[in-house]
């Protein structure tokens, strides 16, 4: 008989719980708020039958649209032939986690805020912008050994010593 | 046959997943804890609060809680062993103490939030079944009653607790099938039975019973009534004085504790390295020194 296509087909390890982290989850899955806006990672609990999402979902990341009773719905880019879509999916809670791709950003735009407002203060203008990594400065070698090396001139006998 | 096969290889510790900690204490009901702590999503940061009765062997905790991620949060907290101050000051875990405590935590929790002027409750108790009318500003005080691993069976003293927070005037959702005094038969709640219960005449007929039947098992049973002049038909008249005395002042007394000079401490110290490697070194030197005795010993014996 063939494998089958079903809805959880090929879901055996990726919905199966970690080890030793099987049974009832932790209240903190329940206590956590989403806003519409934020980034949540979809990761499924295997445990927990309802509002489950689909399996292409499972691992991506996306923006919480929508806040309801117990889901949250989750905006995530699906690729489907040449185009990628914007797939709105409700997914229950217990399968979705506070996403951590956004958080170097919030900071920096926190930081940027309060360095912009001091400049303002003092009246100057100042740039946040991120500069990439430039070269290296230059710099002396220190300890350094020299050894002068010199080519031996060319010596027919004994290089022809192996035979010829 | 002594040798017997270990049963609990260390594969099977390396397997083995442990239950929550307060599963492993047999405290706390899980899965009825998610579904009484699960907010709606869509309410954000709105707290959910949960009238959380407890009985140990004698008294009793009644609690208004929210739950969080760092651990819940106690808003307003009321025990039996506060009624001595109410005038309250023997049977500190039946039913009628129970409704003193519920009672006492309700007023507190309105005193706190300034409720208690809008929402009186249920002045007189009247066993009948009692909820709370939203008045016209704000609405009432919503908590949901938390048994914990308690049975809720029909007139268990938990439900005297939830009577009392419900006459205080807390909006609690409820149905009278569990009250004392409600019939099977009848699927009615008869309020006399219930009002009896609340003002301790089950406790009362009991000492009216063993007064005519068994006077000295009333002596032993009943000292503490007896000690302090407390009769089968004076014990109404006490638990109306005790719920006036309540409702005239429900605020907890604040007991000022003075820091301790030392601090506790529970659990061992870390050693730094430098005390780990001490402690090694020391622990060899024992080793050698007594391998060294041992060593002496065999000598002697060979030389004999």
């Amino acid at each position: 008989m063939p494998a089958g296509h079903g809805l959880r087909s090929r879901t055996r390890d990726s919905f199966s719980r970690a080890f030793r982290k099987k049974g009832p989850t932790h209240l903190s899955t329940y206590l956590r708020i989403f806003k519409i806006g934020d980034y949540v990672d979809v990761k499924v609990n295997g445990s927990i039958h309802k509002g489950m999402p689909h399996k292409f979902y499972h691992g991506r990341t996306g923006r919480v649209w929508n806040v309801t009773k117990r889901a949250v719905g989750v905006e995530v880019n699906k690729q489907v032939g040449n185009r990628i879509i914007r797939k709105r999916i409700h997914v229950r809670v217990e399968h979705v986690q506070a996403s951590r791709c956004h958080e170097e950003i919030k900071e920096r735009i926190k930081r940027n805020d309060k360095l912009k407002a001091e400049a303002k203060a003092q009246g100057k203008i100042i740039s946040t912008k991120r500069q990439p990594a430039g070269p290296k400065p230059g710099f002396m070698v220190e300890g350094a050994l020299l050894e002068t090396v010199t080519p031996i001139p060319y010596d027919v006998v004994n290089d022809l010593k192996g035979g010829y | 046959m002594v040798f017997v096969k270990a049963q609990k290889s260390k594969a099977y510790f390396k397997r083995y997943q442990v239950k929550f900690k307060r599963r492993r204490q047999g405290k706390t009901d899980y899965r009825a804890r998610i579904r009484m702590i699960n907010q709606d999503k869509n309410k954000y940061n709105t707290p959910k609060f949960r009238f959380v009765v407890r009985f140990t062997n004698k008294d009793i905790i009644a609690q208004i809680c929210s739950a969080s991620i760092a651990g819940d949060h106690v808003l307003a907290s009321a025990y039996a062993h506060e009624l001595p101050g109410y005038g309250l000051e023997v049977g500190l875990t039946n039913y009628a103490a129970a409704y003193c405590t519920g009672l006492l935590l309700g007023r507190r929790v309105l005193k706190k939030l300034e409720l208690d002027e809008e929402y009186e409750g249920n002045v007189e108790a009247t066993g009948e079944d009692y909820s709370v009318e939203p008045a016209d500003s704000r609405r009432p005080f919503r908590a949901l009653l938390d048994v914990g691993l308690l049975k809720t069976t029909t007139g268990n003293r938990v439900f005297g607790a939830l009577k009392g927070a419900l006459d205080a005037g807390v909006d609690i959702p409820h149905s009278e099938k569990r009250f004392a005094g409600f019939s099977k038969d009848n699927k009615q709640l008869d309020a006399e039975v219930h009002r009896k219960y609340i003002y301790g005449g089950h406790v009362a007929a009991y000492m009216n019973s063993l007064l005519e039947d068994e006077p000295e098992k009333y002596q032993t049973h009943f000292s503490e009534y007896i000690k302090r002049g407390i009769e089968a038909d004076n014990i109404e008249e006490m638990y109306k004085k005790v719920h006036a005395a309540i409702r005239a002042n429900p605020v907890q007394k604040k007991v000022e504790k003075p820091a301790p000079k030392e601090h506790k401490r529970f659990n061992l110290k870390k050693l730094t390295y430098e005390e780990r490697k001490a402690k090694l070194i020391e622990r060899l030197n024992a080793l050698n020194a007594a391998a060294g005795n041992d060593d002496d010993v065999e000598d002697e014996e060979d030389d004999e």
